[in-house]
This record gives C-alpha cells, sequence and structure tokens, in this order.
C-alpha cells in the first residue's frame, strides 16, 4: 500500500482541501452562533415562544387552553409552550439560560425569585411599569387580590417585572399519624423552637425507622428558614426605593402595602453572623441527636416519597407539598401544616413564580396579553393542576380547593405571608446556591458551621464582587 | 526496507503499468481513490466540528469575559491568572487527579484479575457468561446509573445500609462523608468501567503466544511468575492504552457526582468538569469556565504525555 489511494491528489493537496473545509465548517458555525446568538427571541412573525417550568404534556396543555384566547386578540398569533423540567429552580435557570445561550431566547419564560434579580439585573426582561400602569382598572382586582409582600418580591430597583401567579411559604408539615402515635397534639399557634424539639424528641422515640425531622439542603426552605426564624438572613436585608408609582394606586389604602418600596435590596454577605452561626449549629445538633437524617441536596422527591410512607414526622414544605404528598398516595387528614416556630422571631421565608417578557421579544405587547391571563382565576388550575403550588390569589385559597388534597389549616400558607421576606435571591443567585450547597454539606459532614459559613462569607463576597 | 518515498514511486509505477495495461484501471483508481478520501473526510469532518472547533473557540473565548447575554469582551490573559489563585477551582483539579489515580489504578488491576481469572476457565460458555456480565454495566446509561446508586447508597434508606444494619453493623455515611463519598465515587466509576479494560485484557491474554506459555511452564514457572513475568509484559501495549483510555475519562469524570453528591460533601467530589459546569452554566461566567476547560485539556495532554514516556520503559512490544 502507498500513501495515496492512486489518485493524482498528494498528501498537501489532501490537507489544503481538509483545511478548507474545516474553515468553511467553523465558518458556518460561527455564522450560526453571530445569527442567533446576539438577538433571540422570536422575530415579529411565528408564533409567541414561552419557556414552561414542568412537563411538556403540561405545557401542551395550557398552550390548548390559552390558545383560542390568544386567537381572540391576534387571529395571526399562536402560541408555543415548551416545558422544561428541572431538579430544582437552580436547574431549570441554568437550562433556561443554556437555551438562550444557543441562540433560542423565548417572549416569556416562568421566573420563580430565585432567578428574578438575575434576569432584571442582566436586562434579560423587561419591566413591566408602563403596562401596568396603562391597564391599572383591568388589574386593581388582582392587586386587591394579591398580598403586597408577593408583588414586592418581584420588583427591583423600584420596577415591578412580573405578576406573580404562585408562592409557597416555608410552614411546617407534620405527619398526624406519626403525632398521634407519639401521642403528640396539633402544634399550637404560636408554637415556639423548644415546642419543635420536645416534639422531635417524641417523635423519635417511635423507633429507629421514624425520622422526626429531614429536611432539603437547598435556599428556600432548608436550614435557611431556622435562620430566618432567628431573625438573620445570608445577606442584609434591605429594599430598593421607588415603588411607588404602583402602592399608590394599586393599594391605596392597604395597610398591608404600608413601608413597601422597590423590592428587596440584598447587601452585604451576613453569612458567618451570629444568626447564621447559631441556625447552622442548630440543625447540625438535631442530626448529632438523631433527630434528623443527613439531608438531601436540592429537589425533594426522595423527602417526598419518605414522608409520605410514614417515615418523617415533620419538615419544611410549602402549598407545593399538598399536591406533591396527595400525588404520592398520602390521604387528606394524615398529614397537616403549621406555621414555623418562632425562635427569636417569627420571620419566615416564601418564594413566588411568574413569568417575565424577554427584552429581546418582538411581541412585548402580546406576551403582556398572555401574562394578564396567566393571573386570571381560572387559569390558575389549567398552569399548576392539582394543588402544586399556592395561589398568589387569595381568592383561589379556599376549602374546597384543599378539600381532596388536605392540609386541613391551609389558611397557613397565606396567613405566614405577613411578616415573611423572600428567600434572599441576588443577581448572582447562582454563585450563592452552589456556595449554600457546598458550605451545608461542609458543615454536616464536618460538624463545624463557623468554619464552612467563613468559607460561605468569602464565597458570597467574591460572588458579589465579580456581579 | 522501503522509505516513504520510494514506496510512492513504486506504487506509481504500478498504477502506470496498470493504467497502461487496462484503459479503465485509471478511473477505477480514480473512484476508489475519491471513496477513500470519503471515508476518511467523514471522520475528519467528524473530529474537525465536534472536537477542533469546540477546542479552538474554547480556547478563544477562555481569552474574554462572557455572560452569554451580554457581548463577549476581550481581557487578555485575565481568566488564566484569575484561575491560578483561585483556591476552590484548583481544589476541583486536586479532587479530579485523586479521584482519577483511585479509578485508573483499580479499574486496571481488577479489569486484569477478572480478566486472568475468566481465561483460566476451560468452558467457553462460562467464559462468554463473565465476558457478557462483566460488560453489561458498561452499556447501562450513566445517568440512570448514578441515581440508582444514590438510593442504593443513601445513608437514610440506602439498600447497603440496610443490610448492614440487619447484619448488626453501623450504617455508613456512604456519599455525607467527604472521604467515603470520594471512596464510594470511585468503586461506583470502577464497577461500571471495569468492563472496558476487561474486555481489552481478556482478548489480550487470548493472544500470548502458547508456545511462550509452555516454555515457561517447562521451566517451572508457577502461575504467579507466568503472570507478571511472560503474561503482563506481553500483554502491556493493551494495559498501556487501557491506562491512558482509562485515565482521559476519569479526568472528565462528571455524571456520577453531580447527580450524586452535587459535588458534595463541601468540595469533596467536586472534580474539574463541575466546577466547569457550575462557573459557566450557574454563574454565567463562560470565559472562565473556557479557561478551566482549557487547563483540564493541558492537564490531560500532559498526563497522557508522561504515560506515553513511562511506557518506553515499560511497555514492550514484541
Amino acid at each position: 500500500m502507498t500513501g495515496s489511494f492512486g489518485l493524482d491528489m498528494d498528501r498537501r493537496t489532501l490537507l489544503k482541501l481538509g483545511g478548507a473545509g474545516a474553515a468553511l465548517t467553523g465558518l458556518a458555525a460561527l455564522t450560526a452562533c453571530t445569527a442567533s446568538g446576539g438577538a433571540g427571541g422570536s422575530g415579529s412573525s411565528g408564533a409567541l415562544k414561552m419557556l414552561y417550568f414542568g412537563q411538556q404534556s403540561a405545557a401542551t396543555t395550557l398552550q390548548k387552553a390559552l390558545e383560542p384566547q390568544i386567537k381572540k386578540i391576534d387571529k395571526s398569533a399562536s402560541l408555543e409552550i415548551t416545558g422544561i423540567n428541572g431538579t430544582d429552580w437552580n436547574d431549570f435557570i441554568a437550562k433556561v439560560l443554556t437555551q438562550i445561550a444557543a441562540g433560542s431566547a423565548p417572549d416569556l419564560v416562568s421566573v420563580a425569585t430565585e432567578g428574578l434579580q438575575q434576569m432584571a439585573a442582566k436586562q434579560m426582561i423587561v419591566p413591566l411599569d408602563t403596562y401596568v400602569t396603562k391597564d391599572m382598572s383591568s388589574l386593581q382586582s388582582y392587586f386587591d387580590d394579591v398580598h403586597p409582600a408577593l408583588v414586592e418580591s418581584m420588583m427591583y430597583q423600584g420596577h415591578l417585572y412580573e405578576l406573580t401567579d404562585s408562592f409557597n411559604a416555608g410552614s411546617m408539615f407534620y405527619s398526624t399519624n406519626l403525632y398521634a402515635k407519639a401521642g403528640l397534639s396539633a402544634p399550637a399557634a404560636g408554637w415556639t423552637m423548644d415546642d419543635f424539639y420536645n416534639n422531635a424528641q417524641k417523635l423519635a422515640s417511635l423507633g429507629s425507622n421514624t425520622n422526626a425531622f429531614d429536611w432539603v439542603v437547598r435556599l428556600w426552605g432548608s436550614w435557611t428558614s431556622f435562620l430566618y426564624a432567628n431573625n438573620g438572613n445570608l445577606l442584609e436585608e434591605g429594599k430598593y426605593s421607588g415603588g411607588d408609582w404602583l402602592w399608590n394606586k394599586a393599594y391605596a389604602g392597604n395597610p398591608l402595602a404600608q413601608g413597601r418600596g422597590g423590592g428587596w435590596k440584598w447587601g452585604q454577605p451576613t453569612a458567618n453572623a451570629t444568626p447564621s452561626v447559631e441556625a447552622l449549629e442548630y440543625v447540625i445538633e438535631l442530626q448529632r441527636s438523631k433527630l434528623s437524617p443527613s439531608p438531601d441536596v436540592g429537589g425533594g422527591g426522595t423527602l417526598q416519597g419518605l414522608f409520605a410512607s410514614g417515615r418523617i414526622g415533620m419538615t419544611i414544605g410549602g402549598g407545593f407539598w399538598a399536591g406533591g404528598l396527595h400525588n404520592a398516595g398520602m390521604k387528606t387528614g394524615s398529614f397537616d401544616v403549621a406555621p414555623f416556630p418562632t425562635w427569636k422571631s417569627n420571620k419566615s421565608l416564601f418564594g413566588a413564580g411568574g413569568y417575565g417578557i424577554f427584552n429581546t421579544s418582538q411581541k412585548k405587547d402580546l406576551a403582556w396579553e398572555v401574562v394578564k391571563m396567566l393571573v386570571q382565576p381560572e387559569t390558575f388550575d389549567i398552569v399548576y393542576p392539582g394543588n402544586v403550588t399556592t395561589p398568589a390569589r387569595k381568592s383561589l385559597m379556599t376549602a374546597d380547593r384543599y378539600k381532596t388534597t388536605g392540609p386541613e389549616h391551609w389558611s397557613v400558607f397565606w396567613d405566614q405571608l405577613n411578616g415573611s421576606v423572600p428567600i434572599s435571591a441576588p443577581p448572582y443567585y447562582q454563585a450563592l446556591a452552589t456556595s449554600l450547597n457546598q458550605r451545608t454539606t461542609q458543615a454536616l459532614s464536618s460538624g463545624n458551621a463557623k468554619a464552612a459559613l467563613d468559607g460561605m462569607q468569602s464565597d458570597l463576597e467574591k460572588a458579589q464582587a465579580n456581579s | 526496507m522501503y522509505t516513504s518515498t520510494e514506496t510512492q514511486a513504486v506504487a506509481s509505477r504500478v498504477t502506470a503499468q496498470v493504467a497502461v495495461r487496462r484503459p479503465g484501471a485509471r478511473r477505477t483508481a480514480r473512484r476508489e481513490a475519491v471513496f477513500g478520501y470519503l471515508m476518511i473526510g467523514l471522520a475528519v469532518a467528524f473530529v474537525t466540528v465536534f472536537t477542533l472547533i469546540p477546542i479552538l473557540v474554547s480556547l478563544g473565548l477562555s481569552f474574554f469575559s462572557w455572560d452569554v447575554i451580554t457581548p463577549p469582551q476581550f481581557i487578555g490573559v485575565k481568566n488564566f491568572t484569575r484561575l491560578f489563585s483561585d483556591g476552590q477551582v484548583l481544589s476541583s483539579f486536586g479532587v479530579t487527579v485523586l479521584l482519577a489515580v483511585g479509578i485508573v489504578v483499580l479499574q486496571i488491576s481488577l479489569g486484569l484479575l477478572l480478566a486472568v481469572l475468566v481465561n483460566s476457565r476451560k468452558h467457553a460458555w462460562t467464559k462468554a457468561f463473565f465476558r457478557t456480565t462483566f460488560y453489561l454495566p458498561l452499556l447501562a446509561s450513566t445517568a440512570a446509573v448514578s441515581i440508582f446508586m444514590g438510593y442504593l447508597f443513601d445513608a437514610k434508606f440506602g439498600l447497603i445500609n440496610y443490610y448492614l444494619g440487619e447484619l448488626g453493623l453501623p450504617a455508613v455515611p456512604w456519599l455525607v462523608n467527604p472521604v467515603t463519598a470520594q471512596i464510594t465515587m470511585v468503586l461506583i466509576v470502577v464497577w461500571q468501567q471495569v468492563g472496558f479494560t476487561f474486555v481489552l485484557f481478556v482478548a489480550s491474554l487470548a493472544s500470548v503466544p502458547t508456545d511462550v506459555l509452555e516454555a515457561a511452564s517447562i521451566d517451572g514457572a508457577g502461575t504467579w511468575r507466568t503472570l507478571f513475568r511472560i503474561k503482563v509484559p506481553l500483554i502491556s501495549p493493551t494495559i498501556l492504552f487501557a491506562t491512558v483510555v482509562a485515565m482521559i475519562n476519569a479526568m472528565q469524570l462528571f455524571d456520577q457526582p453531580f447527580i450524586m453528591t452535587k459535588g458534595g460533601p463541601g468540595t469533596a467530589t467536586t472534580t474539574a468538569t463541575i466546577s466547569m459546569y457550575q462557573t459557566g452554566f450557574q454563574n454565567l461566567q463562560f470565559g472562565y469556565a473556557s479557561a478551566i476547560a482549557i487547563l483540564l485539556l493541558v492537564i490531560i495532554l500532559l498526563i497522557t504525555g508522561v504515560q506515553f514516556l513511562a511506557a518506553r520503559k515499560l511497555v514492550f512490544y514484541q
């Protein structure tokens, strides 16, 4: 055999041709990047693209429900909803950003508290101020129905970026069966951390198959719930100025709107401050005393399975747990909910969800119409069938809604919003979440909360500087 | 022996003679040549599009600051200077090397041991059975295996701790203690990957000349001496190949730690690729993530180079 195939083409020619081919391929790839990477979003024609956090089947159902209404506004318009799965919001945001990086930016995207400031700070989503002001009269019934704490959590630097349609406050779910077996009565209103600890001890005495308390390592509803109750936070709490344009009109005369500002301003990291150290040490102590097992990181599927199978006495959950536990086979009455116990304060946390309009969208006006549809009372159960989250509208929180799933004390979800603070999700939320996961597991495995939180403080300071 | 120039000259003469003898031969040769280049072209195009261009783009991107949303900004070598002073990222490289060494050592030694044992079986069906059994995990999706293993090794309700409890043994914090998490990770990767090295070694051991083994036997060499003095040297090129491939794979470890521990506890299983993912897709620092990728590439190249250098002394080519 020779080095060639007998054609009058030497190696140099082959290399030249190969090089040219590679260059062309590269050029084509770069062209593709340039064409799609910058702009994103759909053009002025074509379907309105929406990214939905959940299964594609649910996204398709929603699409079918909304499209006829969109056609009423614009006969030529259509809606294309893509479901994106994720273990948690962290995972969802990463996937959305990957899609944007690939040059496929949507017109509308599902954004929870976790991603709101990040997207707003990077001007990925647009403020809704002018739209809201323009349609204030038709939106007044919405604002009358929604807690101002939820609306404020969707503001950033004085501007409103989303109309929230759902939220989840970190309450304490408990197994009524295990409570009964341990001879415990339902937690009283205003129960304290001491009550919680006593209950946990009694639940643990049921045997090694019962975990008195379990939780998940994440920003929402993990040891952070204890941190909030201990009157602390990972970042300094503050408010942006502004927002009067909304409060003075939409919430005029509403005492719950007093002192509201232009959104939560997350300041200097306070991860290694005393309340943080105490809160993390508290959950480490729960583990050491065998009142709590080692928690999973992210998601809540395993925790839900364990709770549903009667192996966990208490855990932190929101309205989403009602549908989740029901779907996992728990019967109404086999679990209930109480407010998070009071420690040094009764401050609790929550996260809210809604839809943001992408800055690159060529159909912002139509997208706004869809946003308004999404907060209509009749849309809620199409978007979130089966109590898989808590409705932002108070009028939707009825005994009838929780009749089939439970819990009995569903009103806790809403009541807990008074005096609550959203999860501390600054524009550098992803870095914060990564550090929180790493440093929490470090503390749990080493037993040294202070050292881990010193590390987190340093991580957050760096993340803040780089953001 | 011909030099390449001489070879080409001879080939040209032969081609010319064939062309003189048969008028259609040149066309046939041309057609064959085009076919040959097409075959090579496919591989070249594949490697170019899926390997070379991404590497070059990553290299270019490593000199930029880019958050996907705003246009990239050229920042020179800042990403690299930051990288060499970033304790967390450097620590992830340390974790990667530590896990990779554990994986490669165990994967090669276990693969060899299993191959020797299976090769010593007399019945063909037992050999086929073990070959299939040990290779099967390799066919499973790494993500599925990781999820499954996560449940198996769960400290709270995992099957392994359950049976340890049944035996009166204490529960092991498999994935919640830094050291046990690293050991568990190595075991899981080796469990899934050992089939690859095993199959290579089985084939290689089968090709060891029987006359050499017979001669060793006549000279009184026992089982171990035959293994270490005859078989291992003879299959050393395969061992080198398996080691290089296993090391390259292990240095890119991502799925198992990402799914099972998210890189924890702490940063005990945060590998360089997880660090890269977090930097790029979570912190939106794609330029910095590219710099991490380039450093990982350089380290893999260096390790591979060292392996080949060591092979000059350790590998025996027949």
